[in-house]
């Protein structure tokens, strides 16, 4: 029996069609919801700020969509394994919590040797980061090769005109 | 009625009426007690006056309701996301085409005002035909789209029209203007002097890519807003309007659009020639297919430069953007991506070598395509291998991580990007082959002709591959800068090849004869299965362009709180791109059939079977 064209026509539109769905199904399936609001209470201790500071590079900071951890080999940011000890060397005469605020407020003032500028500044929207909030990712970063050491109450260059925390 | 069917019939009524009744028993068990309402105090209101006052009470309740400016309304069953992601993509699928139609068409109407061959100009005309209906179904889903956009999401459609009232006046006077040259351009053909009526065709062009234009200035100020402040309010219109990738996408969809209408009008002739009657129908339809494969082709090779170019841009705007499409969320759609351009390199690279068979004297060429096929097939397997693969517990165990020691190193873009410069670069070779076949060059210096365009292929294909090994050993700022001279030796390699090609081939003697219609029917369908493909495409890399901005409106300025604000599964974004493409092709037939018409017989009423 001869199959008219027409409809090996609409087989073929059909089938390719089914084809490239079933491409489309065999790639990871992931959705992805808004990021959740961190709630941060003024009476946390330094460790508890590592872990929503860890929460939040993974999530709402989106840190980790361009950063690695423990990688090495072509990368395109620099990764963040031992940034907590690197950061007081990286410029002479500033401090590791101020080289870490400067580089999350007003990221290409220093480029790490061998990496592009890229990065935005995360206080501003879209990741728009609060004040305490950055304090939890630099608690986060010191903890990597260093002990954290900030606390709400912490001071830097970016946020001296923040209202102390209650 | 006999006496056991009476019996029988009066069990079951018997049974029925204990079912009925343990029923009523059972609510009144579980109804409230309510005492017996004393009825005999009850005053009587006139029904006149009990429906007046109802009235009133009715109208004073609607009086009194509060106005609320509603931020979202769901459109039931498929949601409002859905429905307007249809909507905008069938809008954009019809639009595209009737952008592309008229390009080629002015250019191929050209062809024939100059070369004298009146064939060319038949043929233009044909590919306008397409445009006619096609051109009522973009206005009437653009219109769809509107209303869609106004009844489901009120109050961001509000404030798009609020950042960019200014373009709107523009927008209708140049939408005049189109059907003003369209339909003169249609109407007209063969009523004016051949120049008159090519500009005709050049103002449609002029006009249809300002539409364009202003249009993507809309979206693409969602993806990468200029213009407004960290609030949203207005600080500069056209600054909106001429946001960071309106140029790149402008750019990008000009020439994407040309390929994919291409695309569509090759599949249009394929349809024809399968429905061919005759020998002469078979040549000019198999012909009309060449040129719409040509064309779709010749601008599917630098699609991928644009594409490099709006990928930079979007980077250059906002890394995180950038990273969340090539390395986060969206990572994945690119190996889609890659099996989908695989299969058009190789469906269109399978459609020439077919078209070879059409002319005398291949044999020497045909030897060359398996080479060509093994480059295309490792070049589609090296873009197609992911970073990180998909694998079972043991599977991550044996190789030590999620990515496999030895391919894990192609999943780099160096690697890919290698891959599918190599690959354009070959079919680019397989269309130099179909172009040579049939003829041999008669100028002096032939031979030195061919081992300069050897040469230089030769050359092109080292740069790439040489640039794409370096890129491993090198620190990320130069890695990413040394795609540039990749892309540069390819299009510079293709540039002069081709100058050199038409030199050579000047007054060449003919050693073959074309047999136009002469191709198996498997041909056609390649060329059909290459539409779909590009309209799949098209969609998929639609669906990422408007879903990168994830939970955002307008990037970092509007965010959605609608129930839609999640990105979906890649799983269900190709689910929703194969039924607007099954819909699309569902209402392109419609549009070839009615092209089609306009060249069948008029309706004869029948001639009476007895005659008087």
């Amino acid at each position: 029996m001869k199959i008219p064209a027409e409809i090996k026509i609409v087989a073929l539109v059909v089938g390719t069609c089914a084809f490239y769905t079933y491409v489309g199904q065999l790639v990871p399936q992931k959705e992805v919801q808004p990021p959740a609001e961190v709630l941060i209470s003024s009476d946390i201790t330094t460790e508890e700020m590592i872990a929503i500071g860890e929460e939040i590079a993974q999530g709402k900071g989106l840190c980790l969509t361009c950063h690695t951890v423990g990688e090495s080999g072509a990368l395109r940011f620099p990764d963040l394994a031992g940034i907590g000890s690197s950061c007081t060397t990286r410029i002479p005469d500033k401090s590791g919590l101020e080289y870490l605020a400067q580089s999350l407020y007003e990221p290409d003032i220093y480029i790490v040797p061998g990496f592009n500028p890229g990065m935005p500044n995360i206080a501003r929207p879209p990741i728009g980061l609060t004040n305490d909030e950055m304090l939890c990712v630099i608690a986060w970063l010191q903890s990597m090769g260093s002990e954290a050491t900030v606390t709400l109450e912490t001071r830097h260059s970016y946020n001296t005109d923040a209202p102390e925390a209650e | 009625m006999n006496r056991k069917l009476q019996i029988l019939v009066a069990l079951f009524g018997i049974a029925a009426f204990m079912a009925v009744a343990l029923k009523v028993l059972m609510v009144l068990q579980a109804s409230e007690f309510k005492s017996p309402v004393a009825a005999v105090d009850t005053v009587e209101t006139p029904r006149d006056q009990a429906l007046t006052e109802l009235a009133e009470d009715r109208a004073a309740r609607e009086q009194a309701k509060p106005y609320v400016d509603e931020e979202y309304r769901q459109a039931p069953v498929f949601g409002s996301r859905v429905v307007v992601w249809v909507l905008a993509q069938l809008h954009l699928l019809f639009a595209a085409f009737v952008l592309a139609v008229p390009i080629f068409a002015m250019i191929i109407e050209a062809v024939g005002y100059f070369t004298g061959d009146k064939k060319y100009d038949k043929l233009a005309y044909e590919f306008t035909k397409l445009m006619a209906t096609a051109f009522s179904l973009t206005a009437t889903f653009g219109a769809f789209l509107t209303f869609a956009l106004i009844a489901l999401y009120p109050k961001f459609t509000t404030y798009l029209m609020h950042v960019f009232s200014p373009t709107f006046l523009p927008y209708v006077l140049l939408f005049f203007f189109e059907a003003l040259f369209f339909y003169s351009y249609y109407y007209g053909w063969g009523k004016f002097h051949p120049l008159v009526h090519l500009g005709l065709g050049f103002m449609l062009n002029v006009v249809g890519t300002a539409i364009m234009f202003i249009a993507n200035g809309w979206l693409t100020f969602m993806m990468s807003p200029a213009g407004v402040a960290d609030s949203g309010a207005v600080i500069n219109a056209w600054e909106a309007l001429m946001n960071f990738t309106w140029m790149p996408i402008n750019i990008h969809r000009v020439i994407a659009n040309v390929a994919y209408g291409g695309s569509v009008a090759g599949a249009y002739a394929a349809w024809k020639f399968l429905g061919a009657k005759t020998d002469e129908e078979r040549a000019h339809y198999d012909w009309m297919g060449y040129i719409g494969m040509f064309v779709a082709i010749s601008a599917f090779l630098p699609l991928p430069f644009a594409g490099y170019y709006l990928a930079r841009e979007i980077y250059a705007f906002n890394q995180a953007l950038g990273i969340m499409m090539m390395g986060g969320a969206f990572s994945w759609l690119f190996i889609i991506q890659a099996v989908l351009i695989g299969c058009l390199f190789l469906a269109a690279n399978f459609y020439l070598w077919l078209g070879m068979g059409r002319i005398e004297g291949t044999l020497p060429f045909q030897k060359l395509i398996k080479w060509l096929l093994i480059a295309i097939a490792v070049c589609f397997a090296i873009w197609a291998t992911p970073r990180s693969l998909i694998s079972t517990p043991a599977e991550v165990r044996g190789m030590g991580g999620s990515t496999h020691p030895i391919l894990g190193a192609l999943g780099f873009m160096a690697a890919k990007n290698t891959a599918v410069n190599i690959m354009i670069l070959t079919t680019y070779v397989s269309f130099m082959l179909y172009r040579r076949t049939g003829k041999r060059p008669i100028v002096k210096w032939a031979k030195w002709g061919n081992i300069a365009q050897f040469t230089l292929f030769a050359l092109a294909s080292a740069v790439v591959i040489f640039l794409g090994v370096v890129s491993y050993f090198v620190d990320a700022a130069t890695r990413i800068r040394l795609s540039v001279p990749q892309v540069l030796a390819v299009l510079a390699a293709m540039g002069a090849m081709t100058i050199i090609d038409i030199f050579l081939l000047r007054g060449a003697e003919k050693t073959g004869k074309i047999h136009w219609g002469k191709l198996p029917p498997i041909s056609q369908y390649v060329l059909i299965f290459i539409a779909v493909t590009f309209t799949w495409l098209m969609g998929l890399m639609g669906y990422l362009r408007s879903g990168l901005r994830m939970h955002w409106h307008v990037y970092g300025v509007i965010r959605d709180n609608s129930v839609d604000a999640f990105t979906p599964t890649l799983g269900f974004a190709t689910q929703v791109v194969s039924v607007t493409v099954l819909i699309f092709f569902v209402l392109i037939a419609f549009v070839f059939w009615i092209s089609g018409l306009s060249s069948k017989e008029d309706w004869q009423p029948r001639s009476s079977a007895v005659e008087p």
